[in-house]
């Protein structure tokens, strides 16, 4: 078995009564670019800060190619970081505060001129070097920090949500460079977001937070194809939960009764401790087909309201005991005309791509 | 991590230490000026070889200290009340004027309090000895007024500055005349402030020395004056006594204002 | 004065609103009771005994009164030294420790602060003196055989201003160092600066107007004070404030007394001017 590039083996961190971080064990191949995605409060800056030094865990252990690295202060680490608010150093200009790491590690002056020069380019911020942080944008102070980050060639490069001031067109454009140079530099890279679309534009690779824990790790396909819990069926694309009973499992499979009476078979079944009678069953808005007339294993809706979304439409529905459940059509999809406000319909589904969670 | 509390490492132990030996410093004189007030030593040996209240007997039988305080009181209250009128007016039109020169003003309102207080002193004196005000009980008032208004200004000003005038606009359009709404709403709503005031008002004065000084006469002394006088001649532990009192009423004051703010929060 | 000074539209603004009115009893009381009387006093300095600038060609050429600037300086300069040196660290650690022990060290900072200015100086007349704790404890450490003058020197004088400048340099430090993101700190960390790196090259310069500023403050501040010195540092050893007095008190030569204030007054607002200018930490972030 080859050793993991970087190893997270069972960090706990508590604040007094506050559990922070609960159990979070996780693998990083060298290169990869591995999001921390999660709801506020998950532990996900927690995790990173244990990571950079600034905490101490108070339990587990973090090894970078089979070393631990807790022993070691932050400042010897030789990990990158950029951060959610602007850290750049107000008192350097941006050439300054790139060449920072380079003249704490002694490196020659024409060196550190050559390489500052290639690290703005790399963000393309070439002829930026005088100006002061003050008079720049936030994006281009987070641009400067990445670069600041990556001169001195770390590892490992850690990013706590660094778009999250920024707004929604100067973010795309930025992910889009991010993803530039994770792959011209190959730096392993590990980011935090609670946006999911950022990290599904992003990543190689997911860790779905949830209070303190990774629910999940997958690509992002996985993810929204075998979510493995509620929180991450809920937390990954957009969804529907209904609740249905549960006849009979086996194998992870089960057989399932819908509000309505409806029996559904060999829905893929992700059993809680209970294992009990009750179940949440997800169904993908897009994955749902309406029509005017009634289906067999269909469920009965009242239509709630019809929108138009461009591409697509979106049916707001309510089933008979009273649960909302919205539905994805195509634009143009032929039960459309067909239907108005009020009137009944029937929705159809596929139960081998549906999910219940016990 | 110089500025995260718990990764300070060694300079951590190192600061909390000197930390702790500057509030030594500074407490520790106050303590020992308390400590001394009742000790018996005429010569204010530390520790004392016994425990008296002889140096406060003292005290209270000289009706020179009593008078001296009362003078003070007097003085520091009528300073008070008119440095929050004068100030509250002063403030009220340095925040809504939009006037020519209103910065210079402000500016202006402010340089009693950093210019230094001799010149001051000695200029408001020379002026006193030609009106014949020396010596009395309105000279004081003036010389400090002077030095407390720039506190009144500051601390209403600042108040102000958080009112929403729109608030009293809406009283006069229910019908209030302008200054029925400043006193029923705007006066209520930056009492704070105005509290503030009178206290930074009141100490001004009380605490005052130097002005006291050339404003004082033989028969028109502050407490300041009294014990400055007293200093001159020799360390008596009577003054210990009357520090100590003086030392107790501050307390007394950062308790009240304290309670105040935790009262306004509450 | 004010007024005829403004500009048609000017006036017309001061009738609108006017707010001007509110402004008159204070102005009135500056204006006869400051600004008229300072200047008086000045002009008495070029006038008396004759016209003249004899009183300041004695005050600037002798060299009685030439130490007089020497020790105002000298002791301003070392308070401000000594008060920020000391003042810093604690500045850092209240900015930066837990709420509930910080507001301990406030609440004594506080105490100390408005404790009356006699009380405390009295304090330190008698901690000082020969026979005092000070002496006595120096002496049981071994670190002195014969007790030390303290007291009717400068040595006394600038500990006691000491004690009493403190507060100003701390208060405003704590502001100035909360408002540094720790954040940047953080990142300085991960740069590769060690404790002292970070120090040298990140926080002292970012801290560094707030403390220009304080410490200019304090040592105008120092300059002006008169109690402390009066008692502490006995009739040898005069400050420029104690000058002013002693010329106007005791000699009644109101000539010199103008001239010497007007001095102290010149240094105070020209360091005052500069403070706002270049050194005001609101503007310079
Ligand atoms: N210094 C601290 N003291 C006490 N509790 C803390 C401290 N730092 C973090 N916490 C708590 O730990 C939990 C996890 O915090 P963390 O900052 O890791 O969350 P996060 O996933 O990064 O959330 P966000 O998206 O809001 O940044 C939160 O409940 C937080 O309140
Ligand atoms: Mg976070």
């Amino acid at each position: 078995m080859t050793q993991p590039f970087l190893s997270i083996k069972g960090i706990r961190k508590t604040y007094g009564q506050v559990i922070a971080v609960k159990n979070v064990t996780l693998d990083v191949a060298q290169g990869e670019f591995m999001t921390f995605l999660g709801p506020s409060g998950s532990g996900k800056s927690t995790t990173l800060y244990i990571l950079a030094g600034f905490q101490d865990p108070t339990d587990g252990d973090i090894l970078l190619n089979g070393q631990s690295l807790l022993s070691t202060p932050s400042h010897k680490r030789n990990i990158g970081m950029v951060f959610q608010r602007y850290t750049l150093f107000p008192h350097l200009t941006v050439g300054e505060n790139v060449a920072f790491p380079l003249r704490i590690r002694r490196v020659g002056q024409a060196e550190i001129a050559e390489r500052v020069s290639k690290a703005l380019k790399l963000v393309r911020l070439e002829g930026f070097e005088d100006r002061k942080p003050a008079l720049m944008s936030g994006g281009q102070q987070q641009r400067v920090a990445l670069a600041r980050a990556l001169v001195y060639n770390p590892p490992v490069l850690l990013m706590d949500e660094p778009l999250s001031a920024l707004d929604k067109k100067l973010r795309e454009e930025i992910q889009f460079e991010i993803r530039r140079i994770h792959q011209e530099t190959g730096v392993t890279i590990l980011y935090v977001t609670h946006d999911q679309e950022e990290a599904l534009r992003l990543s190689d690779r997911i860790a779905v937070f949830s209070q303190g824990e990774i629910d999940q790790i997958g690509t992002g396909q996985e993810l929204y194809a075998n979510p493995a819990t509620h929180f991450v069926a809920g937390f990954i694309g957009d969804s529907n939960f209904i609740n249905a009973e549960v006849l009979s499992s086996a194998d992870g499979k089960a057989k399932l009764a819908l509000p309505g009476g409806t029996v559904i078979d060999g829905v893929p079944m992700h059993a809680g401790k209970t294992g009990g009678k009750s179940a949440s069953l997800l169904l993908r808005p897009e994955r749902l087909s309406l029509s005017s007339h009634q289906v067999a294993n269909g469920l009965a809706v009242t239509i709630n309201d019809i929108t138009f979304l461009g591409n697509n439409i979106e049916v707001s529905t309510r089933t008979g005991n009273g649960e909302s459940l919205s539905v994805r059509l195509p634009f143009g999809h032929e039960a459309i005309a067909s239907i108005s406000r009020g009137d009944q319909a029937w929705l159809s589904f596929e139960p081998k791509s549906t999910h219940a969670f016990a | 991590m110089l500025l995260d509390f718990e990764k300070l490492g060694i300079l951590r132990p190192f600061l909390i230490g000197l930390t702790a030996l500057v509030c030594l410093f500074l407490i520790l004189p106050i303590v020992f000026i308390a400590a001394l007030s009742f000790g018996s030593s005429q010569w204010l040996i530390f520790p004392p070889p016994s425990w008296t209240f002889k140096w406060y007997q003292m005290l209270f039988a000289d009706p020179r200290w009593l008078y001296s305080a009362l003078t003070s009181l007097k003085i520091a209250a009528i300073v008070t009340v008119l440095s929050v009128v004068i100030g509250f007016l002063a403030a009220l039109g340095l925040n809504r004027g939009s006037f020519f020169g209103r910065e210079a003003l402000r500016a202006l309102f402010l340089t009693p309090m950093i210019l230094p207080v001799v010149v001051l002193a000695v200029a408001l004196y020379a002026l006193f000895l030609q009106l014949g005000l020396a010596g009395t009980t309105v000279g004081f008032i003036i010389a400090h007024l002077l030095i407390a208004l720039p506190f009144s200004i500051i601390s209403i000003g600042n108040a102000l500055e958080g009112f929403d005038k729109s608030i009293e606009d809406a009283a006069i359009l229910c019908g209030a005349s302008p200054w029925e709404a400043r006193i029923r709403v705007t006066v209520p709503a930056v009492s704070h402030g105005i509290f503030a005031a009178a206290i930074f008002s009141f100490l001004a004065s009380w605490d005052e020395v130097v002005l006291a000084i050339f404003m004082a006469s033989p028969t028109l002394q502050t407490l300041p004056v009294k014990i400055w006088a007293t200093l001159r001649q020799d360390l008596t532990p009577v003054i210990a006594a009357a520090s100590t009192i003086l030392i107790a009423f501050t307390i007394l004051l950062m308790v009240l204002a304290a309670l105040f703010r935790k009262g306004r929060k509450a | 004065m004010v007024v005829s000074a403004t500009t048609d539209g000017g006036q017309r603004k001061i009738r609108r609103n006017g707010s001007f009115g509110y402004v008159v009893p204070a102005l009135l009381l500056i204006a006869f009771f400051f600004i008229i009387p300072v200047l008086m006093l000045l002009m008495r300095s070029v006038l008396e005994p004759t016209p003249g600038l004899q009183n300041y060609r004695e005050l600037l050429g002798s060299t009685t009164y030439l130490r007089v600037f020497m020790n105002t300086f000298t002791v301003a300069g070392l308070v401000t030294v000594v008060a920020v040196v000391i003042g810093f660290p604690v500045a850092w650690l209240l900015a930066i420790m837990p709420d509930k022990w910080s507001r301990l060290v406030m609440a004594i900072i506080i105490l100390s602060m408005w404790t009356n200015l006699l009380a405390r100086t009295y304090a330190w007349m008698v901690l000082l003196q020969r026979t005092g704790v000070v002496n006595k404890m120096l002496i049981n450490l071994g670190i002195i055989d014969k007790p030390l003058a303290l007291v009717n020197n400068l040595v006394g004088v600038t500990i006691g201003m000491t004690y009493i400048m403190l507060p100003f340099v701390i208060l405003p430090l704590i502001g100035i160092l909360k408002s540094i993101d720790p954040a940047v700190l953080r990142a300085a960390a991960l740069c590769g600066a060690n404790k002292r790196q970070c120090f040298t090259r990140v926080l002292l310069p970012l801290s560094l107007p707030g403390i220009a500023s304080g410490a200019l403050m304090v040592f105008v501040m120092s300059l002006g004070y008169y109690v402390t010195p009066a008692l502490l540092g006995g009739t040898s050893n005069m400050m420029l404030a104690e000058l002013v007095a002693q010329f106007v008190q005791s000699l009644v030569n109101w000539g010199m007394g103008g001239a010497a204030a007007l001095v102290l007054l010149v240094v105070t607002l020209v360091l005052y001017a500069v403070q706002l200018k270049f050194l005001n930490p609101n503007r310079a972030r």
